[in-house]
């Protein structure tokens, strides 16, 4: 198969997806407003965090909620289109990676599309504190608009990042079947420390976050040059090497994982 | 057309603790117990066959079958299908593989029947005119047309389960594996499918590897078993000899016309008669006219037995039962 009908293929299977659970239309509709309500109220916290301490540790406001803002679209990026790695759990405790790996395509690819999640909360709440964040910045003449672009080559390199954890925790299910505490671990908690800039820990804690579950690399290191032009602009192009090998890595893993897949009874 | 090489498959399942903190220290142990659920199982299908694969519960055929489709990979041993190893050549070796697991649909649950075709002659590369072709013939074949605009999950099993079948078939694969497809099936619904499965092996020439724990799909559709017992083969063969190793007795009824005198030597019992005796039968019941005898067919002509029974007085009616094959399958088990 040639790469274009692998994506016209994985684009039909997200339609596929889409049509399935608009089947309960109600549901779909309050689930999406409940999650972007959610992502407002969550909003609120960040902003009364911004508002009542205004600069930590010589990062202002803006670079914070830039920080902020990266991390949740790049998140964003990875749940939408992979949630199901996210959930993967599911799969192996009913067996259900059992038709999966009858299809004659690559288990994840047929994976990922059997749930595409829309995020619209979280795409507003991102954008709306990215936008801030930049234009308070451009207005400070730190930044000029080729942040902008940068910016989103990040997200994008962000999003890689996250899903290659994400999938590496996943996997560590085909031994474990159970993974949610792991995952609340590796996803959740080092997620949400990274939300905030990496100086506040202590060291062994910033390496943890930069090497062992480098979810440094999605905002707090790029930012060190877009925001501060510290580092180098090789920056950029590392960062997008360095995601590559996460993914590379962690898709090896899987590959590795799935020949220990174990199934249910029946 | 299929190669099975001493396949094994080990589980590994971590001892649960007892008594105080019993979860956290199972996720800290290091003990494990192995489970082997299949063990050096050896065999070869080839092209056209019609194989059914049968054993109790929780003797491994799932986890066979399941091997052979590339889903569980063996702990050790080969498999290979068309010549390919489904588990380095996933993709290639499934392609030609139509699977059907009567436990689980493989459609999608929440939308109308015909969609899941659309989606997965998409998934095979099956062309349009083929695609068109071939969902003729099974709306015939298996009476699809009144639901195909009904939602999956709307289906009753009778019909998923054809609805099932003709999906696993729409990219016309050579090889069929089917993990008990009669499973909760109505009288009618069993035999529509048995007849679509005849038909696809027939007339279509195509490998059939079935599990059911339905004699009669067995008995109506393979010319050859092969039973697992706990994880090992017990028996490859024809469906006919596997009757005889098993030597079930026939059970003889016999109604005499008046008196008849049973000869010395032949006493009631469940244990068959003395050996000095020229042939050899169990008699297990006498009533007014009527003498039930157990025979085994395999040891004594049964004309040699009517003539022996016949000396005994003036036989007024026989009826013979052969055994029933669940209970030849009760004994292999």
């Amino acid at each position: 198969m040639t790469m274009r009908s692998w994506i016209s293929l994985y684009a039909l299977l997200i339609r596929t997806s889409i049509r399935s659970r608009m089947q309960y239309k109600f549901n779909f509709l309050l689930g999406t407003l409940l999650a972007a309500l959610i992502q407002i109220s969550e909003f609120l916290m960040v902003a009364i965090v911004l508002y009542k301490f205004g600069a930590i540790q010589g990062w202002s406001m803006h670079e914070i909620g830039y920080l902020f803002a990266v991390m949740t679209l790049s998140k964003t990026i990875y749940r939408m289109f992979a949630d199901e790695v996210h959930h993967l759990e599911k799969y192996l405790v009913n067996g259900e990676l059992d038709q999966l790996l009858t299809r004659p395509m690559p288990v994840l690819l047929a994976l990922l599309p059997q749930k595409f999640r829309l995020m619209p909360g979280e795409i507003l709440q991102g954008g709306f504190l990215l936008w801030w964040s930049l234009d308070g910045m451009m207005a400070d003449g730190q930044i000029s608009w080729v942040a902008v672009p940068y910016t989103l080559l990040i997200i994008g390199t962000g999003a890689v990042i996250l899903f290659s954890i994400g999938l590496a925790t996943a996997t560590c299910g085909f031994w474990m079947t159970r993974i949610t505490v792991l995952q609340n671990l590796t996803e959740d908690a080092a997620r949400s420390a990274a939300q905030y800039p990496l100086t506040l820990y202590p060291k062994w804690m910033i390496s943890l976050l930069l090497f062992a579950i480098p979810v440094g690399l999605v905002n707090y290191v790029p930012a060190l040059y877009i925001l501060r032009g510290e580092l180098g602009g090789w920056i950029l192009p590392l960062l997008a090497v360095a995601a590559l090998f996460c993914l590379l890595l962690s898709v090896r893993f899987w590959q590795y994982g799935i020949t220990k897949y174990q199934s249910t009874g029946s | 057309m299929i190669e099975v090489s001493n396949i094994r498959k080990e589980f590994r399942t971590p001892v649960v603790k007892q008594g105080r903190f019993s979860g956290l220290r199972t996720l800290f142990t290091r003990e494990y117990r192995l489970k082997e659920a299949v063990r050096g199982i050896s065999f070869q299908v080839e092209e056209g066959e019609f194989v059914g694969y049968i054993g109790p519960n929780g003797a491994g055929k799932s986890t066979t079958i399941k091997m052979l489709t590339g889903i569980l990979h063996p702990t050790s041993g080969h498999v290979s299908i068309g010549g390919l190893s489904p588990h380095k050549a996933r993709r290639e070796v499934v392609r030609n593989l139509g699977v059907v697991f009567g436990q689980r649909s493989q459609l999608w649950w929440d939308l109308p029947v015909i969609d899941s075709f659309d989606i997965l002659a998409r998934m095979y590369g099956v062309r349009e005119t083929e695609k068109v072709k071939r969902m003729r013939q099974f709306a015939e074949l298996l009476d699809l047309e009144s639901f195909w605009a009904t939602p999956v999950r709307k289906l009753s099993l009778g019909q998923r389960m054809r609805a099932d079948l003709a999906a696993a078939m729409l990219h016309d694969p050579d090889v069929l594996f089917l993990d008990e497809p009669t499973i909760g099936l109505d009288v009618n619904a069993k035999r529509n499918i048995r007849q679509f499965l005849k038909r696809l092996n027939t007339e279509f020439g195509k490998t059939i590897l079935l599990t059911t724990h339905d004699m009669d799909d067995i008995e109506q559709l393979c010319r050859r078993v092969m039973v697992i017992n706990d994880g090992q083969l017990s028996y490859d063969g024809t469906v006919r000899s596997l009757r005889d190793t098993i030597g079930l007795p026939t059970v003889i009824t016999v109604t005499y016309r008046g008196a008849f005198h049973i000869p010395e030597g032949y006493r009631i019992s469940k244990e068959a008669s003395e050996p000095e005796l020229p042939i050899r039968l169990n008699i297990i019941a006498v009533e007014d006219h009527t003498v039930t005898i157990e025979v085994n067919r395999k040891e004594i002509h049964t004309l040699d037995i009517l003539n022996l029974l016949a000396q005994w007085g003036e036989l007024a009616d026989v009826d013979m039962q052969d055994p029933d094959f669940e209970d030849v399958i009760h004994k292999v088990y």
